[in-house]
């Protein structure tokens, strides 16, 4: 009897979970759709006050998006300061979402950030977004198949150790023999690629789906370096003593930009114009000094 | 029983056997690698000879060889791209940088990237063979200890069998080779990596293939006991009484009477798992290690070529062709007395 | 050991109950070294359930069990009382040969493998040793030609003959044969009464459950008549058979001999 009972009370808090559940879901994904994020927008704020929220009269007329009003933006949420979740676990913060937000507003647009993984995500543009703001830079190979907004920030290639490492670091040459970790398909992994497959260096890639895990495997001693964009560097070391960055490559800076579709020139002039006023205002400089510290510049 | 055998497949034998001779020939007359490079055209040459002084390199030189056609190309990197490719085939070099030599020669390489040659072991299909059979043979042995613990008449053991069970099927795979791999680790201060001599340099993917390995044998082992467990139940019970009137223990009656009979009844389950365990072990790429699928999906997002897929099914047609024969004679083998 | 004792097994107040079931009621028998026992009886009497508690493939509620006049079990209302120790029940067991219904062989191994595998893994008496003494005894129930067969291709009789051969390898002192032909065909129930005649002839002791009326009245020095989980009457074969006196006793053989 008593079985049965407490099987009753089992069910019964299992259905009204569900239902509770159910609606949450149900409020997110309408609050996503219709408005901005709630957290992206209070950080945005907290950050600076400068240029964000100002209305303009950018002439929007001739752009086409995936649905009226609203600025649908794919991004990789997970690759910290760039993007990530709030502490809430559901709230997408970070440099690209500030800078985006801020785009969007200019342009009358509420912003809609969909999580997609980095494999394919250019694939998506004009499919499931309108554009990709997640860290992305700017390559030939890239412009071939796809548009670029204006560089909204500058990044280079960075070697980070643990903090008590004492090795000398001074080029990408020092990492002879060393097993490094980086995340898959982005700059960092084309550039250790090609100075393996060249045979400049002997080195042992460890590719990764997610930057987070590269830090996780520096931390557990799996791997003796990371090698990672500056500017995600510069958040992991400004929220961890266990890291510092070993060795800045300036030679090959890289620029980040608001991917589109090749043919939405519409869209590329009114979010440059976006930039060009967010640049003026103070606004873009601002926020990135509240993310980044040291290492990267705009 | 040999002529048998020979009798039996004789048309079969013969195929491979003329295949077998034309590959042989084919292998001859494929062109060497120096052969290949040769076709090099100056400029590219003006850089190969400017990076012998350099410290940063800038030419790729790829070389794959499979057996009887082979593959070069040599590429830069940097402002200006340059790259040039050739396939050599039956004495001849050709041309792959479009048309039918460019498919040709992207094939030869996405199938040798997928094989992993070139690579250590724990890399592409090598990777692939070397986990799932371990795995299953681990898994197997395992399973076979936590069925006996589960039927055991020790209510402690059995209890702690099926939770083990429930624990290992009740979780996903991918979760639990991130505990494995990271969790651990990180709790007890240790590093896979440093289980290798710190001077190997593999020792980065040994540490995480030994790390997927418990992962996966772990998992393995919970549904493996499931496995060996119903086949133990479906030995008659007579099999047991008889044992015991002999005078049989437990342990004899199981290791001489009741496993040995239990094992043909295993294998079609066991091979199943086999399969499973073959496509589950891409999730190593969480763990930073490239299997077949791994490696075909970098292939198709960094250079954007849906043919990659052609080799890798391919690839995994034959591996799970050449498995479900073995694991065809094993039955067979363990069935003879029926 | 002694051979000093006055019964080779005896039983006393042996019951068993399967929940509210008493399918065994208090029974009590003594055996004699040499003596051959047949037990007769309607099924669900119990007979079978008796002789599989006599070596312990069945657990009884409560009674004792003796062999060679030493108390081998001693249990009351499902506790044990009292027992041998482990090894030693072991070694007592091994004097009982058990034969069953369904043979039982291991369908894995030849039939040698079959006859030698409990005393090379029991006993851990010497392969050879085995061997010579396994084809003697396949011999002697004139199976000696299929030693390399395995269990699948015999038929049944000859699979049951196997059987017997593997449980004498062990050299018990006493055979329990659990209604050994019953699930033959009629042609082949023969040859296997022909094995047990001959070992009865040899002064083995035997406890045969069986249906067979013309082996029991032939071969056994006693015959017991179970039902309803007692014994209802015992007595030579000449008493049982020709003169019966209880009354269900002659309604069985009656309804046995008629068909």
């Amino acid at each position: 009897m008593k079985k049965k009972i407490v099987a009753v009370i089992c069910a019964a808090v299992m259905a009204m979970s569900l239902a509770a559940c159910g609606s949450t879901e149900k409020n997110e994904g309408a609050a996503a759709q219709t408005t901005t994020n709630d957290g992206a927008q209070a950080t945005a704020n907290d950050g600076t006050d400068a240029g964000a929220g100002k209305s303009s009269n950018i002439d929007i007329s001739g752009v086409k998006l995936m649905s009226d009003g609203v600025l649908s933006v794919g991004c990789e949420v997970g690759y910290p300061p760039f993007e990530n979740f709030a502490d809430d676990g559901t709230t997408p913060i970070g440099y690209d979402i500030d800078i985006i937000t801020a785009v969007a507003e200019k342009l009358g647009l509420q912003v809609n950030i969909i999580n997609t993984a980095w494999d394919g995500i250019f694939a998506g543009i004009d499919v499931n977004y309108d554009v990709v703001c997640s860290a992305v830079t700017i390559t030939s190979e890239r412009q071939e198949t796809m548009s670029f907004s204006t560089p909204y920030v500058n990044n280079y290639q960075a070697v980070v150790v643990l903090a008590n490492d004492e090795k000398e670091i001074n080029s990408f040459n020092d990492l002879d023999g060393l097993s490094i970790a980086l995340q898959k398909e982005t700059t960092s992994d084309e550039l250790m690629s090609d100075y393996k497959s060249t045979g400049t260096i002997e080195v042992q890639i460890v590719a990764n789906e997610k930057v987070t895990s590269c830090f996780t495997q520096l931390q557990n001693g799996e791997v003796d370096a990371v090698v990672v964009d500056s500017t995600v560097a510069d958040g992991y070391i400004n929220s961890s003593d266990a890291f510092k960055i070993a060795y800045l490559d300036q030679s090959e800076p890289e620029q980040f930009g608001i991917a589109m579709g090749k043919d939405n020139t519409a869209l590329q002039a009114a979010i440059n114009q976006a930039l060009k006023e967010l640049e003026d205002e103070g606004f873009i400089k601002e926020t990135s000094n509240y993310w980044f510290s040291g290492a990267t510049e705009n | 029983m040999k002529s048998q055998f020979f009798k039996k497949y004789s048309k079969q034998i013969i195929a491979v056997a003329i295949v077998l001779v034309i590959c042989i020939i084919l292998a001859a007359l494929k062109p060497g690698k120096d052969e290949l490079l040769s076709r090099t055209s100056p400029e590219m040459q003006k850089m190969i000879d400017a990076d012998a002084s350099s410290s940063r390199k800038r030419v790729t030189i790829t070389y794959n060889s499979l057996f009887i056609i082979n593959y070069a190309s040599i590429s830069t990197s940097g402002a200006n791209v340059m790259s040039e490719k050739y396939v050599g085939f039956a004495g001849k070099v050709y041309q792959a940088d479009e048309g039918a030599g460019k498919f040709v020669g992207q094939m030869v390489n996405y199938t040798y990237r997928m094989l992993g040659c070139g690579e250590n072991l724990m890399h592409g299909a090598k990777l692939t063979i070397l986990l799932t059979t371990l795995t299953v043979l681990f898994g197997v042995l395992l399973g076979t200890l936590l069925a006996l613990a589960k039927i055991s008449k020790k209510k402690l053991l059995s209890k702690l069998a099926s939770a083990y069970i429930f624990f290992f099927r009740g979780t996903p795979l991918l979760i639990q080779l991130f505990v494995v791999y990271f969790t651990v680790p990180g709790v007890f201060g240790f590093a896979w990596r440093d289980l290798f001599n710190a001077s190997d340099a593999e020792a980065v993917y040994k540490g995480a293939f030994t790390a997927a390995l418990i992962a996966f044998a772990l998992n393995s082992g919970a549904y493996c006991a499931e496995i060996v467990r119903s086949a133990i139940q479906s030995i008659d019970k007579g099999q047991f009484e008889a044992s015991k009137a002999l005078g049989m223990n437990y342990a004899q009656t199981m290791t001489r009477i009741i496993i040995p009979q239990s094992v043909r009844r295993m294998i079609p389950n066991v091979s199943n798992e086999f399969i499973m365990i073959l496509k589950d072990a891409s999730l190593v790429f969480a763990i930073s290690l490239m299997d077949i699928t791994t490696i075909s999906k970098n292939i198709m997002t960094s250079e954007g070529s849906y043919l990659v897929f052609i080799p890798a099914l391919i690839i995994y047609l034959v591996i799970t062709a050449f498995f479900g024969f073995i694991f065809d004679k094993i039955e067979k083998k363990f069935s003879v007395y029926e | 050991m002694s051979d000093t004792y006055e019964y080779i097994l005896k039983t006393e107040h042996v019951s068993k109950r399967f929940g509210s079931l008493e399918v065994l009621k208090d029974i009590s028998l003594s055996v004699k070294k040499g003596e051959v026992i047949c037990i007769i009886g309607p099924s669900g009497a119990g007979k079978s359930t008796f002789l599989r508690s006599l070596n312990q493939l069945e657990k009884i509620t409560s009674g004792k069990i003796f062999i060679r006049d030493e108390l081998f079990l001693h249990r009351e209302d499902d506790h044990t009382v009292d027992r041998l120790p482990k090894e030693k029940q072991q070694e007592l067991l091994l004097e009982m040969g058990m034969v069953f219904q369904r043979f039982n062989l291991f369908p894995h191994k030849t039939v040698l493998q079959n006859v030698c595998e409990a005393p090379i893994v029991v006993k851990k008496e010497k392969k050879d040793v085995v061997e010579a003494r396994a084809r003697q005894l396949l011999e002697r129930v004139g199976l000696s030609e299929k030693e390399g067969e395995y269990p699948s291709r015999l038929s049944g009789g000859q699979q049951q003959r196997v059987a017997i051969a593997r449980a004498l390898a062990m050299n018990p002192e006493i055979m329990l044969f659990d209604e050994p032909t019953s699930a033959l065909d009629p042609e082949l129930v023969g040859d296997v009464l022909k094995v047990m005649k001959e070992l009865a002839e040899t002064g083995m002791t035997m406890i045969c459950v069986t249906h067979e009326m013309g082996f029991a009245r032939e071969v056994a020095d006693r015959v017991l008549f179970m039902a309803d989980g007692i014994i209802a009457e015992e007595g030579t074969p000449e008493e049982i058979f020709t003169n019966p006196k209880a009354e269900r006793t002659r309604n069985f053989l009656n309804a046995v001999l008629e068909s």
